[in-house]
């Protein structure tokens, strides 16, 4: 017997032991009519899975995207200001950014043109970029980027396949004959400086000798945008002679856009699991007005109000958890799923993320079930046993 | 079955009644029209005794069970079980006392469809935490000739072994009384026999059984018969 003087972990457990029973004796309610039991698990499992998979596959859409541009963010497009009549970037500009840089990231100075690009494997049209120091910006798919650039031209991707380039190849860009040093790595990604359709050759090449742009290899986005508040202040003291590009506010504004339409999705699914919770609803209610008399047997032959509360919430929340359990399983599986249709890696749907879209919509959904298991499972055990007999 | 088994019951020294009605009345209010269920009813039931109670529909036994069973409370008047007053307790204490105090026996059986026999018969200690019943149940199972029924379930036993096993379920928590609702009202005659004889059984064993009924027969079972009209008893 509970005396008054128990204290609130002797409660909890006396509670807990009253459950044991409770969920049992749920269990056995279910089984009695195992088609209603399925479809109504099955509401709470569409609803489950609705808002599991939506907010999977947005994170995953968001999380794959910052993946594709998550190097840009570490980016600063330096360029001349033509609105003031900056034409080029001279040597003392790169000087400056290369001071402004320090040792936060590196400053590659770019001269841009474009030309006829000739092999034995044919000729194509393309970008031509003249740098020193490129292997800062670019990674090497055969060969080697050299620390200081010499001689020699890094061939894009698509140029040497087009052409038919290997290392050692000739290649004749606007009439003059380079070997080919190294080719470059395909890039899927979107960057400023998209080297599959370029040529890289020496500075010492052109005869141009203004920059066209200086792009800044941070460190990572806070460093970026530091050395841009530098840059600005040393160049553009006296005049706007250079703009300044941060690829990272592209960056932001992409973020913002997917966590809105993470959200937008998640409303979406929130109204499935909506209308499986009216379902829940109503089986419990038809279930327990179908079941009346039996309560009414339990309350006469000594069963608490509580306990039959306790019997009637337990089973509206199995319910939600067998639902939920199978909901997250599937859009568990959904989302790996993904992986062998989209050009998705597993390294943005096994993440700790994902898991959170996947607990979080089980947990939502066990909790519909119980507030949907409320109002009947309290209708029905707060009847009068004598009303309840009666049937 | 002989008598000669060991009776758990406990056995009342004094010789205050199982329980006593005093003056009851009970009024219930329709469309602004007051109806006298019962008008003053005073009537005391002795341990072991069979009283049947019959009357005309509408006589105002059901809400008289429904007083005697604690499911219900008199608009005024007295209940008492072994000199206890019971008729201000509280919801809950109500539900405790019909535990402790009272078996139920329907007219439908009542038993949940789902639950063997011997869980049927368990399940009013069901919510009793640290307490497991199932050799008494199927002790009073075993008791009331069921003994090789005890896995099966309501479906698969006949209307008289159904009663049985509420009989049954009626007796686990050792009551003081038993309150029977037309108990042979669903059973052919023979079955209705061999109930009766259980209830007799009960009432030797100390138990006071108090049955509603329309069945004449119950009465010749019954150690004393009251008759109920229009909520008033006339010794029957």
């Amino acid at each position: 017997m509970a005396s008054g003087s128990t204290t609130t972990a002797e409660r909890l457990q006396h509670e807990l032991k009253r459950l044991i029973p409770a969920v049992k004796m749920a269990r056995r309610n279910l089984t009695r009519n195992t088609l209603r039991t399925a479809l109504a698990a099955l509401g709470v499992l569409i609803g489950v899975f609705a808002i599991a998979s939506l907010g999977l596959f947005g994170n995953i859409l968001a999380l794959s995207a910052s993946a594709e541009l998550g190097g840009i963010g570490n980016q600063l497009i330096i360029t001349p200001n033509e609105d003031a009549g900056v034409t080029g970037l001279d040597i003392r500009d790169v000087d400056a950014v290369t001071r402004a840089v320090g040792t936060d990231g590196t400053a590659v100075p770019l001269l841009t043109t474009s030309g006829l690009l000739s092999a034995s494997g044919g000729q194509t049209f393309g970008q031509v970029y003249g740098a020193d120091n490129p292997a800062a910006l670019f990674t090497a798919r055969e060969g080697t980027i050299p620390d200081r650039h010499r001689q020699g031209a890094i061939v894009g991707g698509d140029v040497a396949e087009t052409l038919d380039l290997r290392i050692g190849s000739a290649i004749e860009v606007e009439s003059s004959r380079y070997r080919v040093i190294a080719i470059l790595e395909s890039e899927e990604l979107l960057t400023p400086v998209n080297p599959n359709s370029a040529v890289i050759l020496p500075e010492a090449a052109f005869a141009q000798r203004s920059y066209d742009q200086i792009v800044v290899q941070a460190q990572s986005g806070e460093s970026a945008s530091v050395i841009a508040e530098r840059v600005r202040t040393q160049l553009n003291s006296r005049e706007e002679r250079v703009s300044v590009f941060e690829l990272s506010s592209i960056l932001e504004t992409i973020d913002e856009f997917f966590s809105l339409l993470n959200q937008f999705l998640l409303g979406i699914a929130g109204i499935s699991l909506v209308v499986a919770g009216v379902s829940i609803f109503n089986v419990m209610l038809m279930s327990t007005t179908e079941r009346r008399q039996e309560i009414g047997v339990l309350r006469a032959v000594g069963v608490q109000k509580g306990d039959v509360l306790r019997v009637l919430l337990a089973e509206a929340v199995l319910l939600g958890v067998i639902g939920g359990l199978f909901g997250a399983l599937f859009a568990g599986l959904a989302a790996i799923g993904l992986v062998f249709i989209a050009p998705i890696g597993f390294d943005v749907v096994l993440v700790a993320s994902n898991a959170v879209y996947l607990f979080g919509a089980f947990v939502f959904g066990v909790i519909v079930c119980l507030l949907s298991g409320l109002y009947p499972a309290y209708k029905a055990a707060t009847l009068r046993p004598v009303e309840a007999l009666r049937g | 079955m002989t008598q000669e088994q060991t009776q758990t019951h406990p056995v009342v020294e004094d010789n205050a009644p199982a329980i006593e009605l005093q003056d009851v009345v009970k009024t219930y209010n329709t469309g602004g029209e007051t109806i006298d269920a019962l008008a003053g009813v005073d009537l005391a039931i002795e341990a072991g005794e069979f009283l049947a109670i019959v009357g005309p529909s509408g006589s105002g036994k059901s809400t008289l069970l429904n007083i005697l069973g604690l499911l219900d409370v008199p608009t005024s008047g007295a209940v008492r079980i072994h000199d206890r007053d019971v008729t201000t307790l509280s919801e809950r204490e109500r539900t405790t006392a019909r535990k402790e105090s009272i078996g139920f026996v329907f007219q439908d059986f009542h038993l949940l469809p789902s639950l063997t026999a011997t869980e049927n018969v368990c399940v009013p200690t069901m919510f009793d935490t640290g307490r497991d019943a199932t050799g008494r149940a199927e002790q009073l199972l075993t008791r009331v000739g069921l003994g090789d029924r005890l896995t099966h379930t309501p479906d698969e036993l006949s209307g008289g072994q159904q009663q049985r096993v509420a009989i049954a379920r009626a007796l686990i928590n050792e009551p003081t009384i038993v309150l029977a609702d037309e108990p042979t009202g669903n059973l052919d005659q023979d079955t209705g026999h061999t109930i009766l004889d259980e209830f007799r059984r009960v009432c030797d064993a100390g138990v006071s059984v108090i049955a509603v009924t329309h069945d004449e027969v119950v009465t010749t079972y019954a150690d004393r018969t009251i008759e109920l009209i229009d909520g008033v008893i006339h010794r029957g």
